[in-house]
């Protein structure tokens, strides 16, 4: 049978800036339709492991494999706020060499941002902006999502339209690596859960079931004994 | 045409339009240009200093320093909303980014210097209608060297907490053997000299421009890591 290769594997990765270790020794696995949910309190590494996941930091040590295209969403939008919400998806479908104003049209009623295509970014409230980014994550079709804390900021609408999408991504196969402190909002969509404390995999378990207060205190144990 | 130019191209068109849409550095560079234009002009007494003294000298500090408003510009446009991660998760060479940033430096700087040339003209009264086709290659050639060096500088210097400041500390020494040579050879296209008279000069800038570019190319993709 032919063996399935996971959308990211990562082995072995190490992150240092000078003699500071911010990464160490971070091995994941995520497949298609794999949804991998990281946990950790501020400075424990999620953001510069989202980076290095997505290519935009070189490891220190390890190495880090994609099997397809690759969409991140991370703190700030990567957008530009004098380029209309069209201009900027086009610009970026450009680059991902996709170059059809119907794929960007269909990405802005995805995004429920359809009546505002024209309108400048700066003009655009955080949810807006969230969900534009979401947008231009989406453009190359990704095979790989990830994002880093998504849910920051949003109203509740803003939030049900971004998990709306990332369920539908994951049902059509996607994988996706969400780091977040909103455990309660992601934890019913997520199918593993991995436990960053200072810059360790501490653990990386199957969600089964469990909620984000008992996933929290589960977050806690391991963190009191490393 | 390969996917390294549309992307290129795609950059560049992208920082015009953001430029003609906000007009924030052109604006700077031109109310510059006309008031360093216009100090020289009352600076210089007509019956002490003739025109062709102080012309060439005049019209490189107004190039060189109303460019390096745009250099300063070109990364920091990138920088907002760290829409620099955004290119680099595109498929697209990383020299890639350097030639469009590269061809749209040089599309802001040689708009500055056509708006002030005509008024360089003006104020010094020059008649140069016959050099006017050997002065505006001089003025090319000195401006890809400068543009070449300053895209990469700006890129360089854009993560540092000062790099407005920086930016002309650090490209100022590179400027030295351009300018100095634009400057040599303005004179002598003013004074009406032969054409043996600037071959010496004319080499240097050659020089510099290939070999400037070329250096500036291979060594972006060092500049993009944290």
């Amino acid at each position: 049978m032919k063996r399935v290769e996971p959308a990211l594997k990562a082995q072995g990765v190490t992150r240092r800036y000078g003699h500071r270790v911010v990464l160490q020794d971070v091995s994941v696995e995520v497949s298609g339709g794999e949804f991998l949910m990281l946990v950790g309190h501020n400075g424990a590494g999620k953001t510069t492991l989202i980076r290095v996941l997505a290519g935009l930091l070189k490891p220190s040590a390890g190495t880090v494999q994609r099997s397809g295209a690759t969409g991140m969403v991370a703190h700030s939008s990567m957008l530009y706020d004098a380029l209309t919400a069209r201009e900027n998806l086009a610009f970026f479908g450009r680059l991902h060499g996709h170059n059809d104003p119907a794929l960007i049209q269909r990405v802005l009623e995805q995004m429920g941002l359809a009546p505002h295509g024209d309108r400048r970014v700066a003009t655009f409230s955080r949810g807006m902006v969230q969900r534009l980014s979401i947008g231009r994550a989406l453009l190359p079709d990704p095979e790989l999502l990830l994002l880093d804390e998504p849910l920051t900021g949003l109203d509740d609408t803003a939030a049900a339209t971004i998990r709306e999408v990332l369920h539908d991504l994951q049902q059509r196969g996607r994988a996706i690596v969400v780091a977040t402190h909103q455990l309660a909002e992601l934890v019913d969509l997520a199918s593993t859960v991995g436990f960053l404390v200072g810059g360790r995999l501490a653990g990386l378990e199957p969600v089964a079931g469990r909620d984000g207060h008992s996933v929290m205190a589960h977050y806690r144990e391991l963190a009191a004994n490393v | 045409m390969s996917s390294f130019w549309t992307a290129a191209l795609t950059i560049a068109v992208k920082d015009m339009k953001i430029e003609w849409r906000t007009k924030t550095a052109f604006a700077s560079a031109i109310v510059f240009a006309v008031l360093v234009l216009a100090v020289f002009y009352f600076a210089r007494d007509p019956t002490a200093v003739g025109a062709l003294d102080i012309a060439p000298g005049a019209l490189w500090v107004t190039f060189t320093f109303a460019a390096m408003l745009g250099l300063n510009r070109a990364f920091l446009l990138e920088s907002e909303n760290r829409a620099m991660d955004g290119l680099l998760l595109a498929p697209i060479a990383p020299s890639a980014i350097f030639v469009g940033k590269f061809l749209g430096n040089l599309a802001f700087v040689g708009v500055v210097e056509l708006v002030s040339l005509p008024l360089f003209i003006l104020f010094y009264d020059l008649p140069i209608i016959r050099q006017l086709p050997a002065l505006v290659g001089v003025i090319a050639m000195a401006t890809i060297a400068f543009v070449a060096v300053g895209t990469l500088l700006s890129a360089m210097v854009v993560r540092t907490r000062f790099a407005e400041l920086m930016l002309p500390i650090l490209l100022l020494p590179f400027l030295i053997p351009p300018v100095v040579g634009a400057v040599q050879l303005t004179s002598r296209i003013l004074s009406q000299r032969p054409l043996s008279d600037l071959a010496g000069w004319l080499k240097l800038l050659a020089s510099f421009d290939i070999i400037f570019v070329i250096l500036c190319f291979f060594l972006f993709e060092a500049t993009l890591e944290e």
